[in-house]
């Protein structure tokens, strides 16, 4: 049977007054909430599952609250996996709002990251300001009132408390994004604040000890052992070492054996003893150079500050290189070399180089010859190059390996309080006849700056590594951050993308200190003291 | 009759040891282009926990913003049961030394079995796959951990924690009013071993034994003739007392071998280079003439610089049960009728 044709079942501006009614009233006796739409960044296809998402958008509606008694749900539950809040809420917001304000601006979002604009979606989030809370949408009720004269007015939001896991929330509305400020899987960034590079000097002598061969690694140390040289004939040049472990399979042995000091004096080759460390059968032997002088010991005259990681440490070579000047004529062509200093101890006769003309082209050779003594004594143009606008720059090879001389090399020790605090010899080299000038890299960051921002980015400058500020504490220089993607290189200058504050990682640490419900650092820690895991180790670090 | 008190941690130590294999779990996300979006170390605690702190520790804020953070990994002791089938005899006993070098009397241990819980519980079922397949290959079904159940005497057992099934819960059916509860259980059996009280023992290293030879079995006319000693001698240096270095690679048929400071050598002295004994049969003052292989060792290689140690009396004093060591024996012969009082431990 038709309708009642003399009767209206609602007409549109009945529609209209009902809407506008609605809207008014949810203004009067409503609560401004923060409607924050899901962003998806990742999808797994197969599992169908947002594996990413961000929620980076803010529309404030006003909504009414259901459950004006209190929260609906199971309330604060304690479960195996800890405290659980399993508050619901239940809100009413108008359609009409919603189209108009909300889904408007959402239809206008990049498709892959909202694929639905028209209507709330279940998965987004609301912020409900009374209690400070974030809710997920769970399910969007559009039929309750049930078509009152003819159409729907609102949608009932029925929400749970947000389970967070890794999402970024960077609303730009401070209130909502520090909510979270303290959940989820944070970790410590040690950053370092100012640097002052270390000075050293290097003191050369003869009679030292060239070379430390390990014949007999050893094994079954539990520490350190102590290297000892036999004395010296002169008091004071006994020469020091020290070793370096390595543990394979459980079983530890000697590494390699570093000088501290190479020792001065020694006209024959000095014992070497390996004791102590609870490990036997470690031996070794030695060569020691009673002409020629080398690098024997170095003194750090300031331990600088702000190296995380040992810096890199150049030594001059012992003996000069040759030096030349070039000069050109009609054309741009080299036209005569002239040799400003003919260097020293070239056993091989030098490369010679010459710098590029401007068109990048035609560029003149040369070839050096040697005399007695190891010196240059011509510079012979085998090919004089062409459009050189002024004199090209001249490099002679000076290299160990055509010389008879050798560059000493060292490696820098760095503590805790990250200060230079010795140069070891890997190389006390040869042929030295004044102490050469040593030259220790700069700290990563001479001078930190800045205040990191809550949420902005930082990234690593060597690793690329990308975290999000959690919290800056400048008095400690500590760091929390979360959303980790990589891990941050010691030493490396990490850049605030919002502040720009930038300072030089000391350490990053991974276990997260900060959440009360982990436990992974103290079961390890009381492990360590029971679990024996010489053996072998398949689960890494445990 | 039972009440001595006693308490190994063990049931505690085998809950730390078990919880341990999972500490180190990680989760990744990635974005769309394959690149790691965020690396997660999942966290793990054990479930069971007193109500009021768990309440101020973990809802310090009573307003907190979010139900709860996951991926959690939480594990729980579910069971204790006695293990029949690795029973040993109830009288068995071993000896231990305690970390004062006293020997004692451990009764042999009792087999239980703890059983365990491995829940798992994550947001999305990626994750519940990254973290579970990062710990299923290394159980077939067992995966075992030395663990130092009792500290006094450093008793280290192997643990085998075998897993016996797998479960998981998703709830992804029905209306939208319950949320999707991805858990996954795994169950373990932990073989572990309680000890009892640990006792005294009188039992050491004999450090010499003496018989008398009597040619005669009439006590009132039998003289003794012969007298046999044994005592142990170590077969390592435990003093690190002299400390001569090698001057020359020394190959495994030398027998004259140089070293820098002979002085604390005598001839007759047995000296250890690694591990092999030499016995001293001549010496200068920068060379030794020596027996290789001594006391049942093998001649080996010996690298210029190696050290080496005189094996003295004062290092016999040393050795302490479960040491390797040999004997020294001699035998004396006697013509008068002196008898040896046990008590004042002279001939009388």
């Amino acid at each position: 049977m038709a309708l009642n044709p003399f009767f209206l079942q609602g007409s549109s501006s009945e529609q209209r007054l009902v809407q506008e009614l609605i809207n008014e009233q949810l203004k009067m006796y409503g609560v401004d909430v923060t409607y924050i739409p899901r962003k998806i960044v990742n999808r797994d296809t197969i599992l169908n599952e947002i594996e990413t998402s961000k929620f980076d958008d803010n529309y404030t509606i006003e909504a009414y609250v259901n459950t004006y008694e209190g929260y609906s749900g199971a309330g604060d539950i304690l479960t195996k996996f800890g405290m659980s809040l399993k508050d619901e809420l239940t809100i009413t917001i108008s359609k009409e709002r919603f189209d108009d304000y909300i889904a408007t601006f959402l239809s206008g979002e990049d498709t892959d990251e909202i694929i639905l604009s028209s209507r709330p979606r279940e998965g987004d989030l609301v912020y409900f300001p009374l209690g400070q809370r974030l809710f997920e949408v769970k399910f969007v009720e559009h039929e309750d009132p049930f078509y009152q004269l003819g159409k729907n007015y609102v949608y009932q939001l029925k929400c749970e408390l947000f389970e967070y896991e890794d999402e970024v929330i960077d609303t730009s509305i401070e209130e909502v994004d520090t909510q979270i400020k303290e959940e989820g899987y944070i970790t410590t960034l040690q950053v370092i604040g100012i640097g002052e590079t270390a000075l050293s000097s290097a003191v050369i002598n003869d009679g030292y000890v060239r070379k430390i061969f390990l014949n007999n690694d050893g094994s079954g140390f539990t520490s350190t052992p102590i290297v000892q040289f036999d004395d010296s004939p002169v008091s004071g040049g006994t020469a020091t070492a020290v070793a370096i472990t390595t543990s394979i399979a459980g079983v530890r042995s000697v590494k390699e054996i570093v000088m501290t000091n190479a020792g001065f004096g020694y006209t024959t080759v000095p014992l070497i003893s390996i004791y102590s460390g609870g490990g036997t059968g470690a031996a070794a032997t030695c060569l020691i150079e009673t002409t020629d002088q080398g690098v024997v010991s170095f003194a750090v005259n300031d331990a600088g500050s702000g190296y995380p990681v040992p810096p890199t440490v150049t030594i001059d070579v012992p003996s000069a290189g040759a030096v030349a000047t070039a000069t050109t004529g009609v054309g741009g062509t080299v036209t005569s070399l002239t040799l400003t200093n003919p260097g020293t101890a070239y056993t091989t006769a030098p490369s010679v180089t010459l710098s590029t003309p401007a068109s990048g082209i035609n560029t003149a050779t040369a070839t050096a010859t040697i005399g007695t003594g190891g010196t240059v004594t011509a510079l012979t143009i085998t090919d004089a190059g062409s459009g050189y606008g002024s004199n090209p720059t001249v490099t002679i090879s000076n290299d160990d390996s055509i010389k008879s001389t050798e560059t000493a090399s060292a490696k820098a020790e760095v503590s805790e309080g990250n200060v230079v605090t010795a140069i070891r010899i890997i190389n006390p080299g040869i042929g030295y006849t004044a102490a050469p000038t040593v030259t220790i890299a700069d700290p990563p960051l001479i001078s930190g700056s800045g205040a990191f921002q809550f949420n902005e980015l930082i990234t690593g400058s060597k690793s690329g590594t990308t975290a999000r500020v959690k919290n800056w504490d400048a008095g400690t220089r500590t760091l929390r951050i979360s959303y980790v993607d990589g891990v941050f290189t010691d030493g490396e200058t990490i850049v605030g993308a919002a502040s720009s504050a930038t300072y030089a990682v000391d350490f990053h640490t991974n276990d997260d200190v900060y959440d009360k419900y982990t436990d992974n650092d103290s079961i390890e820690t009381e492990a360590d003291l029971i679990v024996d895991f010489t053996e072998s180790n398949p689960f890494g670090n445990y | 009759m039972l009440g001595t008190y006693f308490y190994h941690e063990i049931v505690r130590k085998t809950v730390v040891s078990f919880g341990t294999l999972f500490n180190q779990i990680y989760v990744k996300h990635n974005d769309s282009s394959g690149n790691v979006e965020s690396e997660i170390k999942v966290p793990l605690a054990y479930g069971p926990a007193q109500k009021f702190l768990a309440r101020i520790e973990q809802q310090q804020d009573l307003n907190r913003a979010v139900q709860i953070t996951l991926p959690r990994m939480s594990f729980e002791m579910t069971s204790i049961s006695y293990d029949a089938t690795r029973k040993s005899g109830i009288t068995q006993t071993f000896k231990a030394i305690d970390k004062k070098s006293k020997v004692k009397k451990v009764f042999m241990p009792v087999p239980y079995n703890l059983g365990f819980e491995l829940n798992i519980m994550t947001k999305l079922n990626d994750d519940a796959l990254q973290i579970v397949e990062q710990i299923l290959p290394f159980f077939q079904p067992a995966f075992n951990i030395t663990v130092e159940l009792v500290n006094s005497i450093g008793e280290k057992r192997d643990i085998p924690v075998v897993l016996d099934s797998i479960s998981f819960q998703d709830d992804y059916e029905g209306d939208f009013s319950t949320r999707r509860a991805l858990i996954y259980t795994l169950q373990f059996t932990a073989k572990t071993f309680l000890f009892g009280p640990i006792a005294d023992s009188t039992d050491g290293i004999i450090r010499k034994v003496q018989i008398d030879y009597y040619s005669d079995s009439d006590p009132k006319t039998a003289k003794r003739e012969v007298r046999y000693t044994a005592t142990p001698t170590a077969r390592k240096d435990y003093d690190n007392d002299t400390g001569s270095l090698l001057t020359e690679h020394v190959d495994t048929t030398e027998t004259v071998i140089s070293l820098n400071d002979t002085s604390t050598f005598e001839v007759d002295d047995r000296v250890i280079i690694g591990s092999e004994i030499m016995k001293v049969t001549a010496k200068t003052s920068n060379s030794m003439t020596v027996k290789r292989g001594f006391s049942s060792t093998i001649a080996t290689e010996h690298v210029l610089g190696a050290k080496l140690n005189v094996l003295s009396t004062a290092d016999d004093a040393l050795i302490v049960p479960g040491d390797d060591f040999g004997f020294s024996e001699s035998l004396d012969f006697f013509e008068t009728g002196a008898d040896f009082s046990p008590t004042r431990k002279i001939d009388i």
